[in-house]
């Protein structure tokens, strides 16, 4: 596969918290356009993998390259920059309840303004930022959600305002941090589908942890299994668990 | 314009450099003992007083809405108040400026904790209260330890205040180096004031790292809690003249006002409200750049290290010392006021706004920041907006402090309702003072129930909890 066609790449990467490895010996390339679910168990490393991913967590060795950049050794402005084109979605609970839902969306711009635009559009948003807003939530489909006050807010459209906000990042990779851990069935089964519908309607690649086995078969194009820190299972969805579960 | 700069140079000018002589220091280490040792016996009083009342009111055991009622209303009087109170009561001296700390301070950390135990969890606290357990044993099994960490925060935090404060009550004549502070200024002696606020400043930040300690090491407690104890022994108040006592508190009633400081009275109010509310909005203003920078998990320690040593600068210089240094340099009046409680509320805010953007969750920080956002717009979008309620609060209870303290300011010369007070107290016009006293008392609690009901309407103390 050449590097250009490849939206990042993990070589023997190894991170430690103290002596013990919390991930070891990663190896892994992901295609532009791929949409690919990390499943494991809780305390497999698929948190760890997302944080060194975006540069939260030094690795001891090993390289993450994303885009061809490498990220242990960007600093600064650089792995702002960097960043800035990564979109995170993660479990409940990490919007901001005292912004209103277009100050939310928007802080996914954050990363391509200046302090003083980022001040200037708390205090006053001009017209086209809140068309913008809109059309990032209509894509999630609560535009009619723009001024609503995030407390207000669901458990499903936390997160679909949280997709919004990563989408305004205009992102060239989505790492989606257990999206759905804390939804119903049915609702998960929704957000991953439009996760994986928009990846795939702007060509953006998505790495995507779940706990359940049938939710990553159903809406993925790759399987990653993670256990104990290390890759025991690379593939393809298995048409049979689908079919299987698609009967049930 | 450039003759009043120059004059304002002039005059800061004599207060550098600082005197440094051993024979002085020698001699300012007894006033500073004895300052040490007044907040101490008065905050040992005061821990343990605040401790009882505290459950009691907010564990809702029966009368606790009467001790609610009492802790609140005693807390009205602005310490300096009591002060002068008890220095005409029991006599000058160290005794009276410890009694005056202790009955203060047993209200104001009642009624915190009491707060404080209240906006405890909800659902922990039905969970014991399920088990069957009484009032008292869910307080001492749920809210205790609930809140055990917020109790500790501001216990220390009153303690650092009792510290100001007995330098403050000192001023009228309870002792230490308050009164020693006054002295120097009045002697126009100003680089000695200077080496006394400087003192001043280094017992803060000791009491500062002390809190740190105690505040990782609870444990520590049980070592400082005997010398408290011991300070209060040393310094209790030695009533030789309680009939002197009884009948000059007597000779206070009825409080009755003149007819021409009646007609006065209003333009007074006007002027303590108009300190209280400019000095806490100057305080804000300066205080939330400041509270960002000196924030740990937001600016570099090579910002927030020195930024927080300003800050302590600004707050270990109590409102009244700042006053007194401002009302020598650009002259009597309600402006020296704004411009004290300003300075020193940015120093108080200013840390008490850092603690809150620390105390914030981070995941929603994480989640902005990994958005490759600025570090300014990372405040705006996320530290402030999160910290809001802590913000909110912290500065209301500021205005209530300021209040307060612009009720007494007046006793050096910045204005409003204090040196309507002070000149009573000074004339041995005991009827007037007692008069003004209930008028300050008054207009306190006026603000402080205003406060309070803002601060529900808004919802605030809930979701600070």
């Amino acid at each position: 596969m050449s590097t250009t066609d490849c939206a990042l790449q993990i070589r023997d990467l190894e991170v430690r918290y103290g002596p013990n490895p919390v991930l070891n010996g990663i190896t892994a390339d992901v295609t532009r356009g791929e949409r690919v679910a990390i499943l494991g168990p809780s305390g497999a490393g698929k948190t760890t993998l997302f944080r060194a991913i975006n540069g939260f967590v030094p690795y001891s060795s090993g390289n993450i390259r994303v885009n061809g950049v490498e990220v242990g050794s960007t600093r600064g402005r650089a792995l702002r920059l960097l960043r800035s084109r990564i979109g995170v979605v993660s479990q409940r609970h990490d919007l901001i309840e005292n912004l209103s839902v277009h100050q939310n969306v928007m802080a996914g711009a954050l990363g391509r303004w200046s302090s003083w635009r980022a001040l200037r559009f708390l205090c006053w948003p001009l017209p086209h930022e809140l068309e913008d807003a809109r059309a990032a939530l209509g894509r999630v489909d609560l535009a009619h959600k723009l001024r609503s006050r995030t407390s207000s807010l669901s458990g499903g459209e936390h997160q679909r305002v949280a997709i919004a906000r990563a989408l305004v990042q205009q992102p060239f990779l989505l790492l989606a941090d257990e999206p759905i851990a804390s939804l119903d069935p049915e609702l998960s089964h929704q957000i991953l589908a439009l996760l994986c519908g928009l990846a795939q309607e702007s060509h953006v690649t998505l790495l995507c942890s779940v706990h359940q086995p049938e939710l990553a078969e159903r809406h993925f194009d790759r399987i990653i299994e993670l256990r104990d820190g290390k890759i025991v299972a690379d593939r393809k969805p298995d048409s049979v668990a689908v079919s299987a579960e698609s009967n049930r | 314009m450039t003759a009043g700069l120059v004059s304002l140079f002039t005059l800061l000018h004599q207060f550098f450099p600082p005197e440094f002589s051993a024979r002085y220091l020698k001699a300012a280490l007894l006033p500073l003992g004895q300052t040490i040792e007044m907040a101490a016996g008065g905050m040992f009083i005061a821990v343990i007083a605040g401790f009882v009342t505290g459950i009691w009111a907010g564990a809702r055991l029966p009368g606790s809405r009467l001790v609610y009622a009492a802790l609140a209303a005693i807390r009205s009087f602005p310490d300096l108040t009591l002060a002068i109170l008890c220095v005409v009561v029991v006599g000058i001296g160290p005794g009276a400026g410890m009694l005056a700390l202790a009955i203060f301070y047993s209200a104001a950390i009642g009624k915190i904790f009491a707060d404080l135990f209240r906006a405890a969890d909800r659902h922990a606290m039905d969970a014991l209260r399920a088990t069957g357990a009484s009032r008292l044993s869910v307080a001492l099994f749920g809210m205790v330890p609930l809140r055990s960490k917020d109790i500790l925060s501001y216990g220390c935090y009153d303690f650092e205040c009792a510290i100001r404060a007995s330098v403050i009550v000192g001023a009228v004549g309870a002792g230490g180096i308050g009164t020693e502070l006054i002295g120097t200024i009045n002697a126009l002696d100003y680089r000695r004031a200077t080496t006394l606020i400087l003192l001043l400043i280094a017992l803060i930040a000791a009491v500062d790292y002390l809190a740190r300690i105690v505040k990782n090491r609870p444990a520590t407690l049980w070592l400082i809690l005997p010398l408290a104890g011991w300070a209060f022994w040393n310094d209790r108040p030695t009533m030789v003249a309680i009939s002197h006592s009884v009948s000059t508190f007597l000779g206070m009633l009825p409080p009755r006002l003149p007819e021409e400081a009646l007609a006065r009275l209003p333009k007074i109010l006007l002027e303590t409200v108009e300190i209280a509310v400019g000095g806490t909005f100057f305080a804000a203003l300066g205080a939330l750049p400041l509270g960002l920078c000196a924030a740990r998990n937001l600016a570099p320690p090579l910002v927030s290290i020195p930024v927080r040593r300003v800050l302590e600068g600004f707050r270990a210089v109590p409102e009244l010392v700042w006053g007194l240094v401002l009302v020598s340099v650009i002259g009597v009046g309600p402006r020296a006021g704004i411009i004290a409680l300003a300075l020193h509320g940015m120093g108080t805010l200013g840390r008490l706004y850092a603690e809150s953007f620390e105390n914030i969750r981070s995941a929603p920080v994480q989640a902005m920041s990994a958005t490759g956002a600025r570090p300014l717009a990372l405040a705006a979008f996320a530290y402030v907006p999160l910290a809001a309620a802590p913000l909110a609060v912290h500065t209301l209870f500021l205005l209530e402090w300021n209040f307060r303290t612009a009720t007494v300011l007046g006793v050096i010369g910045a204005g409003g309702i204090g040196q309507a007070l002070f000149n009573a107290q000074q004339l041995f016009f005991y009827r007037q003072m007692a008069a003004y006293i209930a008028v300050t008392w008054l207009l306190v609690m006026g603000m402080e129930a205003a406060s309070s009901r803002l601060r529900t309407n808004l919802g605030l103390m809930e979701r600070y909890a």
